[in-house]
């Protein structure tokens, strides 16, 4: 389908793009990859009045390390994330995730920022961002990942304001993500992600509710010295996952149980 | 002359006297396809086009009290929006075979656009045309539709009730097939093994690649010329109806078709198409998106079956009896004949002297259902092949051996009547997938468990014989030697088209490159009838070959007489016309040809066998020409945790007779069985109080080439089928056995019998719990 028209800008720089965004008021969005606001479009789920199109700002592309924490800059892609050096030494749960998003086109076109901005509760780096404490750095300032993901496809995020980057912990220890899916490169029906940081577990779910989730009870689990398949049983407590055409909440429940057992043996092994 | 398909009038040779069939040549339309450079129905831009769209209704029954075009035609580049009331003919009658009511046969009747009410989520209610596509969706919401909404009825059971809903005047229920072969009550109750079953299958979405779409215009000649993505040409005549035209003023053009799978064998843009161009005089171009087509167009039937099966001791089967009810939506397209073919097929390839069939096919407010390949002898595969599956396990045979036990042969009769007068090699399909697929697999992960299954079914090939189907085609060599051949066959991604050329080329003598085929044309190239029913290799592919044997027998004629040769000793080949002294270049003779005044051309008609009309109360000599059999397996790994079925390994193994292209042919097999796994896993077009809730990729799962195995399809030619050289045909078949086999693979993995479609990881873990409530944990279960 042909989306409804919109007015396009491309902007050079971050100040240009906020400063169109101020103007174009709230129903302006930002276009990155464009692979989560396009199809929207194509559907007329989405109908944007413009778009003001961050793709060739520079600086947004880049992956350091700074201390004990991974910057990623916004506009870095899946396919860039999946395979840069950097990301596997210091934090290859998330090089792993990157390369299990979507197919293989979505990977080299979709950005972090644009997932991360989306907010989404089927996509994974929310789940990543959450678990490890993440700080998502904006034009205006900077948002703890714990106070970010508010709701279904809902962040604090102010018309005018862009995500610049996204800084994790390093964490190279034992970890894993596990998604479950009817179809390969389909989103997650379930995901369950797990990183051993600092001595502790921490355990994220992806498409467990309106936002991404810990699974606290069973993190707590572990840190009194519980097995793992003790602890996983526990993964899905305090959750009420959605029912959807593609499973029911129970069930869900039951694959946060299920893929989080699995994800620490495996992990562990 | 003409000339009746059976065994004895059909000509075949030796296959080792082939030169050119049985080759896996590349196909004609293959290259162009890969390229996507093809150009399919609505990839052509005529000047001055206009765009179309229609407004489809938001509930699935209400009255229509209010249909307001107004502001939508103010709207700039909007030419036209239409209504039922501007339709010259706004019905379409359907016959409605062996029904009927008091005195006269059933029709049923339904409406181009909507004008009363409205029966389905997206039925079509306006038609809307405009100066550019990009208008079109604003144009839609400009329509104003006001509803009042009307009790509906969704699901078969209730529609049945005194006091549901009717969807249509006359009841709900659109058709009821009986057969009662022999006393299946009494041999059930002798009979000291009974197994009892029942199983439900789901509406299912054709999803071919190219949405329901066309072009048409105004031609020179007068003519409305529509080029649309569609199995039947013959249409135009439906058209010419609602248009109130002359049949001779409409012509529907079928160019390469990007997937019919029997959801382009009814009407789609077509009448849409046509009314904009007598409204306006201009050409018009009609796309549905992906999401009309998955809301509106006809689905597959679900069925609820419900099964008995009696055996011997011994596994020899003695009784069935089987009770189908299909949901064939909110309109009655081709639901009695989908009935019917799930009647005559539902006891199996087998031989059983007692069956009882009662089938029907009810009126709901769900989207219609109607062609789909397989054409309702899929559905029942589920249910006829689990009973057979676990009869099996209760007498502690093998899953082959049963099914050889019983196999139906050549002489047998069916259910119905109707005597088998071909060899049938079902037994050689079953060796054959055993010995291909080696060892079980072993499970990967200790939480998996693998199981192997197999199933068996048989399909009819060719139309339902009361309907005196023929095909026609006609040959002509051109001076140079190549060759012409005209067949209206719309080819819809078979190879239809190409196989035509490899029969005309092997009769001939030339070379394939040598020979064009013209297709698909209902004014431009003779009639032969709609590419369903998995009927024109058969038909088609035996009326070219029966033209191309005349055009060689006439034309050899004229060069013995011309060159004085002994006619006996010609042949056309390589060479031209070879025997009897050197050989003539082709031009050459047909030089000499030319010279005594011989044509160099051929219009052969075929006709297929003919019957008679069925009653209700089924019985017949023939329904059908005849039938190809086949048999599946899969290798499967089934997640106990999590419920998930991963396929292994899918082997897929039919009796084709002849294959007259293995590329052609190996494709067929494997699009079947990757449809039919998609149908077993992952497809569902979900309704909730008639809304479609799954009108999107998003939401409606087909699988894709990373979700399947690799297929393995064994083509087995007995030579033994009605078709040119022997061929039966192979386009519907395989749709069949995969939900059946995959379902028979997990009962052998987990010892769970799943009996509804999608067998979706939540239904499988529910069942794996079900067991594990009522039954001691079981020893590792065996299979073939």
């Amino acid at each position: 389908m042909i989306p409804a028209s919109f007015d396009y800008r491309r902007a050079h720089d971050l100040d240009e793009a906020t400063r169109w965004l101020g103007e174009l008021g709230p129903e302006a969005k930002v276009l990155a990859g464009g692979h989560s606001l396009i199809p929207l479009m194509r559907l007329r789920l989405a109908q944007p009045s413009a778009l003001v199109d961050i793709g060739r700002v520079p600086g947004l592309d880049t992956i350091r390390v700074d201390g004990d924490r991974l910057r990623i800059g916004a506009l870095v892609r899946h396919a860039a994330l999946a395979r840069s050096e950097v990301v596997r030494r210091a934090l290859p749960l998330l090089a792993e995730m990157a390369a299990e998003v979507g197919d293989q086109q979505v990977r080299a076109r979709g950005t972090l920022g644009g997932v991360i901005a989306h907010a989404d509760p089927a996509g994974d780096y929310p789940t990543l961002a959450l678990m490890l404490d993440a700080e998502i750095v904006t034009t205006h300032g900077s948002h703890p990942a714990r106070d970010f993901f508010q709701h279904l496809f809902t962040t604090p995020l102010q018309p005018d304001e862009v995500i610049r980057e996204v800084t994790f912990p390093v964490a190279a220890g034992p970890h894993r993500y596990i998604k479950f899916r009817r179809r390969r490169c389909d989103w997650a029906i379930v995901g369950a992600a797990v990183q051993q940081s600092d001595g502790g577990w921490r355990l994220g779910l992806t498409n467990c509710g309106p936002t991404p989730m810990r699974a606290r009870a069973a993190e707590a689990a572990l840190a009194e010295g519980r097995t793992m398949a003790e602890a996983a049983l526990q993964a899905a407590e305090g959750l009420t996952p959605p029912s959807d055409l593609r499973a029911s909440s129970d069930y869900r429940r039951h694959l946060a149980r299920v893929l989080t057992r699995r994800a620490l043996e495996q992990a562990a092994a | 002359m003409t000339t009746v398909g059976g065994r004895d009038e059909v000509q075949r040779s030796d296959a080792s006297q082939l030169r050119v069939v049985g080759r896996p040549l590349p196909r004609t339309d293959a290259a162009e396809k890969i390229a996507g450079s093809t150009r399919y129905a609505a990839d052509l831009a005529l000047p001055a086009m206009l765009h179309t769209r229609l407004v489809r209704s938001t509930l699935p029954s209400a009255r229509l009290v209010r249909r307001d075009t107004a502001r939508a035609r103010s709207l700039a580049g909007v030419v036209a929006v239409l209504l039922g009331e501007d339709v010259p003919h706004n019905e379409v009658w359907v016959d409605v075979p062996g029904q009927q009511t008091e005195v006269r046969a059933l029709k049923a009747r339904s409406q181009v656009l909507a004008t009363g009410r409205v029966r389905y989520h997206g039925q079509p209610i306006a038609l809307v045309v405009a100066e550019s596509e990009d208008v079109l969706a604003e144009a839609e919401a400009l329509v104003d539709v006001e509803y009042e909404e009307l009790p509906g009825v969704f699901d078969p059971e209730e529609a049945l009730g005194e006091e549901a809903p009717r969807v249509h005047e006359d009841g709900n229920l659109l058709a009821e097939w009986h057969i009662d072969s022999g006393d299946a009550a009494t041999a059930l109750e002798r009979a000291p093994i009974v197994i009892e079953g029942q199983y439900r299958t789901q509406f299912v979405d054709h999803a071919y690649l190219e949405p329901e779409a066309g072009v048409a215009w105004l031609d020179d000649d007068g003519v409305i010329t529509i080029r649309a993505s569609t199995q039947v040409v013959e249409h135009f005549r439906d058209i010419a109806a609602i248009l109130g035209v002359p049949q001779a003023r409409i012509r529907v053009i079928a160019p390469y078709v990007g997937g019919g799978f029997g959801g382009k064998e009814d009407m789609t843009v077509e009448p849409y198409l046509a009314l904009a161009v007598l409204r306006t005089g201009r050409p018009v171009r009609m796309v549905w998106t992906r999401q009309e087509s998955l809301l509106a167009r006809p689905k597959r039937h679900p069925m609820r079956l419900r099964y008995r099966t009696g055996a011997e001791n011994d596994g020899t089967l003695v009784a069935q009896d089987i009770e189908i009810l299909a949901d064939t939506g909110a309109e009655a397209y081709l639901g009695a004949l989908v009935l019917l073919y799930s009647s005559v097929t539902a006891a199996g390839p087998y031989r059983c002297p007692n069956v009882r069939v009662r089938a029907r096919a009810v009126y709901t407010n769900h989207p219609p259902c109607s062609a789909m390949r397989g054409f309702g002898a899929m559905q029942v595969v589920f249910g006829c092949e689990a009973q057979i599956d676990e009869l099996a396990r209760r007498l502690q045979l093998t899953p082959d051996e049963i099914r050889r036990r019983n196999a139906i042969r050549e002489g047998d009769r069916l259910p119905v009547g109707q005597q088998i007068v071909t060899p049938i090699w079902l037994g050689e399909t079953i060796d054959q997938v055993l010995r291909a697929a080696g060892p079980r697999p072993e499970p990967s992960r200790p939480h998996c468990r693998v199981g192997r299954g197999i199933a068996s079914n048989l399909q009819p090939y060719g139309r339902l014989v009361w309907l005196q189907d023929t095909a026609a085609a006609w040959i002509g060599f051109q001076f140079d030697g190549s060759v012409t051949l005209r067949c209206g066959v719309p080819d819809i991604g078979g190879g239809q088209a190409a196989s035509l050329g490899q029969i005309a080329a092997e009769v001939l003598g030339v070379d394939p490159a040598r020979v064009t085929v013209h297709f698909g044309d209902s004014a431009r190239t003779p009639l032969a009838g709609t590419s369903t029913a998995t009927r024109q290799l058969y038909m088609s592919g035996n009326a070219a070959h029966l033209a191309a044997t005349r055009l060689r027998d006439q034309t050899l004629d004229a060069v013995a007489e011309a060159a004085g040769r002994a006619r006996g000793a010609l042949r056309l080949g390589p060479g031209g016309v070879e025997g009897g002294g050197e050989p003539i270049a082709l031009p050459r003779a047909l030089e000499l040809v030319r010279g005594l005044g011989v044509p160099l051309e051929v219009l052969a008609t075929f006709h297929g066998p003919r019957g008679r009309a069925v009653a209700r109360d089924l019985a017949a000599e023939r329904v059908f020409p005849d039938f190809t059999v086949g048999t599946h397996l899969a290798d499967v790994e089934v997640d106990c945790d999590t419920g998930q079925i991963r396929v292994v390994r899918y082997l897929a193994c039919h009796d084709v007779g002849r294959a007259i292209n293995p590329q052609s042919v190996s494709g067929q097999i494997c699009g079947g069985a990757a449809m039919g796994i998609g149908s077993a896993l992952t497809e569902e077009i979900v309704l909730e109080s008639g809304i479609n809730l799954t009108a999107g990729f998003f939401q409606y799962r087909i699988p894709t080439a990373l979700d399947l195995p690799d297929i393995e399809a064994i083509a087995l030619e007995s030579g033994a089928g009605m078709g040119p050289f022997g061929a039966r045909g192979i386009g519907e078949p395989p749709i069949g056995p995969p939900a059946a086999t995959i379902a028979n693979a997990v009962r052998d993995a987990i010892g769970v019998r799943l009996t509804e479609l999608p067998m979706t990881p939540e239904r499988v873990l529910a069942a794996i719990r079900a067991q594990a409530h009522t039954d001691p944990p079981r020893p590792a279960p065996t299979g073939p």
